[in-house]
């Protein structure tokens, strides 16, 4: 008898246990009860990179939607921090309520782990992704002063080249690499903080060519102050029509940044709905459209699962052609 | 008349009334966010971002340069008051502002920074008026190597302007550039000095490491003290700043005002160098350098004119080039783009109107400002007269929610508190904490620079000396390594003639 109680009172209290266990982690009033109906409370959407970045933009716009849609306030926070992994890794390890989301940024999924040690990496195993979103392009573009027009013009320089990038582990680098690599130039790679520092110093001819993403290329390609050479995309880019892609001019870079919204894992069946359908209806506003447009952002609305499945194989594709051309982007 | 006609129709867009009542209320809701340290320009812009979408676009950046203008006035009266630099142009503020704060002369020293800013905001928008497609190049021209030197020049100059032992402040500034290097390497992608912890990975932000060594480590310092003896609440006289003040920092003023806009231009850390500079600089000109760090009038005039140029001034690469040359103006980038706006090169000739518009509206955000501040400094230098054991506690708060507030994380908090015990200790034992917080921005700024030189030099240091830009720096910067030691040997070598002299005249008597 006595055991029983004994035994009823630790159910109960390690009932109470899970509940407060959830309700702490899901950081919301009212996120207490697990049956309760979703959403019980206004849902988080957390993004890696500092505010004001074109992530965070996304996310802002893409929140702006879905909080109309589901009826509760959506608030973005931002927690920067190696190059989105800490957010990621945060917001994994909470409970899988629905109440915490994640941006993800697919280079933290696909490149990152090239260049930093195993244990750093991130991978999709702990979260349930919902839905992606847009399909950021990189351009390589050259100095005006350089002269170079087209990448056969980098491939017979005789002069000894300097190539910007956004900085280690970026998309850019890798693009840039493998193509550098696949074409044999020899040449000398200098990462920036960031795409503004890179794009500033091939304007002012302090490195000849930086590959960077297109939003912020755009301007001054339209302005003639740089030269776009390729495109990285699979596909041409419908906001630079004329510029060939990489693998037009012979080289294999399938190169792009993807941007997609997860969960926890484990997210019930129910919320898992409510919140696809919430991105949907916001992806379908005029407002989302035109965001995306401004932005250069090409829409890539595809399931979870197929975000799951294409940024899996993107990893093992990207790590076979910088084992292929033994490139390593941890310096050398 | 084809250049005057759009600047006055631009004047015309900032008058109406709607667009003055949208820069009035970012020049407060940004003098009272800059409040906040860790909630800087960059992040109050980038939060209220979603108010300005559907206003017109002229509208919405002159809201964005008044919360601009108000919040980089917030740093300042947090320095002053409160010995809490927001950002890292304001560090050189609280060497002697809050000095004079203690002295009573908070007043004086808010109304000159307010004056200084005035002026020295008019003046570089006078110059971004006339000059700036000539000047645009100018942050073009400066490439890794032209940045190593730069800030080469300004590690030599932390060193000469603080005002304690010499040698305490080299060991100060020594850990400042080790701080520096702690994160993920941006040239290999290796982990340095961050164990493991992923929060260390981008390495250790400003804002944690100044607000604890200056800010906690006061308040601890003070509650020792505290028991030691019972001080009185701070009497706040003068709460403007008399004609001799006025007239004392007007030479500061002026060559801030040049300083601050020439190195505004600059991509990157171009305000805290002017700060920085304008600082090394009066010290340097004054008749007695002894005055700097107790209350030298010049040593808030000058840094705080010199930074409100370099702010005015960073609008320059963003509109006439496209470049956005701090987290500001990269989220004002953004800001314009979602308008539908591209600044460039070809915003001038395309988009006239929202070009003079936003230029313009500078200087009716400084003309606002400085009228906004001149009741406020009343109400704030009061702050002082409330009683240390209940001031304490919140400035305490405003610190931690600070730092929170950077990227709304608890690891920041720590640091603070963490950095607060070092920044106690170092008060203790006589360190500053200036030269460490300079040394620990300017580092970065160093190390990836110099770097990157390399690889673009080949790896060859001569070439720092063929570039005239980089080149030149690099004389200045042997010029005022050697120049105290020129200095003295002329004076030992006047005072021996005159003791010669002296003898001579003795004799001959």
């Amino acid at each position: 008898m006595k055991n029983r109680l004994t035994r009823r009172s630790l159910l109960a209290l390690s009932a109470a246990g899970a509940v407060l266990a959830l309700s702490a982690c899901g950081g919301n009033v009212g996120g207490g009860s697990a049956s309760a109906e979703f959403p019980s409370g206004p849902i988080t959407l957390t993004v890696g990179q500092a505010p004001g970045g074109s992530t965070d933009l996304i996310a802002r716009a893409a929140a702006d939607g879905m909080a109309d849609s589901l009826g509760v306030a959506l608030p973005v926070v931002n927690k920067p921090g190696a190059n989105g992994a800490l957010a990621t890794e945060e917001v994994a390890a909470m409970a899988p309520d629905g109440q915490n989301l994640v941006l993800l940024n697919a280079s933290l999924i696909t490149i990152t782990p090239l260049a930093v040690s195993e244990e750093e990496a991130v991978s999709l195993d702990d979260l349930d992704v919902l839905m992606g979103l847009s399909q950021d392009d990189y351009v390589m573009v050259a100095s005006t002063k350089s002269g170079l027009k087209n990448f056969d013009d980098i491939k017979n320089s005789d002069k000894k080249l300097s190539f910007g990038t956004t900085g280690v582990g970026t998309g850019s680098q890798l693009a840039q690499e493998l193509i550098l690599a696949q074409a044999d130039v020899e040449g000398t790679t200098v990462p920036f903080d960031s795409g503004s520092p890179a794009l500033t110093a091939v304007m002012g001819d302090q490195v000849q060519v930086s590959t960077v993403q297109l939003g912020e290329a755009k301007p001054q390609i339209d302005a003639g102050t740089v030269t776009p050479i390729v495109v990285f995309s699979a596909e041409r880019n419908e906001f630079l029509p004329d510029v060939p892609t990489a693998i037009e001019a012979g080289y294999e870079v399938p190169v792009s940044q993807y941007r997609a919204i997860a969960a926890p894992k484990g997210l019930s069946d129910d919320a898992k709905q409510k919140l696809v359908a919430s991105i949907k209806d916001a992806v379908a506003t005029d407002a989302y459209k035109s965001f995306n447009e401004k932005n250069m952002l090409t829409p890539n609305e595809i399931s979870g699962e197929e975000v799951t499945t294409e940024w899996n194989e993107l990893a093992a594709k990207y790590k076979e052609l910088t084992d292929e051309y033994s490139i390593s982007l941890a310096g050398k | 008349m084809d250049f005057f006609g759009p600047v006055l129709d631009g004047f015309g867009t900032v008058l109406d009334p709607t667009n003055l009542l949208y820069c009035l209320l970012g020049v407060v809701i940004g003098m009272l966010i800059g409040v906040l340290p860790g909630l800087g320009p960059a992040a109050t812009i980038a939060i209220l971002l979603p108010l300005t979408y559907g206003v017109e676009p002229v509208t919405a950046i002159i809201m964005l340069a008044g919360i601009f203008y108000g919040a980089q006035y917030g740093g300042t009266i947090t320095s002053v008051l409160l010995r809490l630099p927001g950002e890292a142009s304001s560090v050189v503020t609280v060497f002697d502002g809050y000095v004079m704060a203690k002295q009573g002369r908070a007043g004086t020293a808010l109304g000159i920074a307010a004056i200084g800013s005035f002026i020295g905001g008019t003046i570089a928008i006078v110059g971004l008026t006339f000059l700036a497609p000539l000047v645009a190049s100018f942050a073009l021209d400066f490439g890794p190597p032209e940045y190593t030197a730069l800030a080469l020049l300004g590690i030599l100059l932390v060193a000469t302007i603080s005002g304690g032992s010499k040698i305490k402040a080299i060991i100060a500034a020594a850990v400042g550039l080790f701080l520096a290097t702690v994160g993920r390497d941006g040239f290999t992608g290796a982990e340095r000095f961050t164990f493991g912890n992923l929060s260390l990975a981008d390495g250790i932000d400003f804002v944690p490491i100044a607000m604890g060594l200056f800010g906690v480590g006061e308040i601890l310092y003070n509650l020792e003290e505290r028991h030691r003896a019972v001080s009185a609440p701070l009497k706040v006289a003068n709460v403007w700043p008399a004609g001799k003040d006025i007239k004392q920092a007007s030479g500061a003023i002026g060559r801030g005002s040049v300083l601050g806009f020439f190195l505004g231009i600059l991509p990157g850390g171009g305000a805290t160098i002017s700060s920085l500079a304008s600082y090394a600089l009066e010290k340097k000109t004054a008749k007695d350098p002894s005055r700097f760090g107790k209350g030298a009038i010049e040593g808030v005039a000058g840094p705080e004119t010199a930074n409100n140029a370099a702010a005015t001034s960073s609008f320059i690469p963003l509109l006439t080039l496209g470049i956005p040359a701090n987290a500001t103006m990269a989220i004002i980038f953004g800001a314009l783009l979602i308008q539908g706006v591209t600044p460039g090169p070809q915003l001038i000739s395309n988009d006239p109107e929202l070009f003079w518009g936003v230029v313009n509206s500078m200087y009716i955000g400084n003309i606002l400002l400085l009228i906004m501040s001149i009741p406020l400094i009343g109400v704030f230098v009061r702050i002082l007269r409330i009683r240390a054991a209940i001031l304490a506690p919140i400035t305490a708060l405003i610190t931690l929610l600070g730092a929170y507030t950077i990227r709304n994380s608890m690891f920041d908090v720590m640091l603070v508190v963490m950095f607060g015990a070092v920044g106690y200790l170092m008060k203790k034992f006589g360190f500053e904490p200036g030269p460490l917080v300079l040394a620990f921005v300017l580092g970065s700024l160093l190390e990836s620079n110099l770097r990157r030189s390399l690889l673009v030099l080949e790896g060859d240091p001569s070439g720092f000396l063929t570039r005239p830009i980089s080149a030149t720096l690099l004389v200045v910067f042997v010029f005022v390594a050697v120049w105290p030691m020129i200095k003295s040997a002329i004076d030992q070598h006047k005072n021996r003639s005159m003791a010669v002299q002296a003898v001579n005249e003795k004799e001959n008597a």
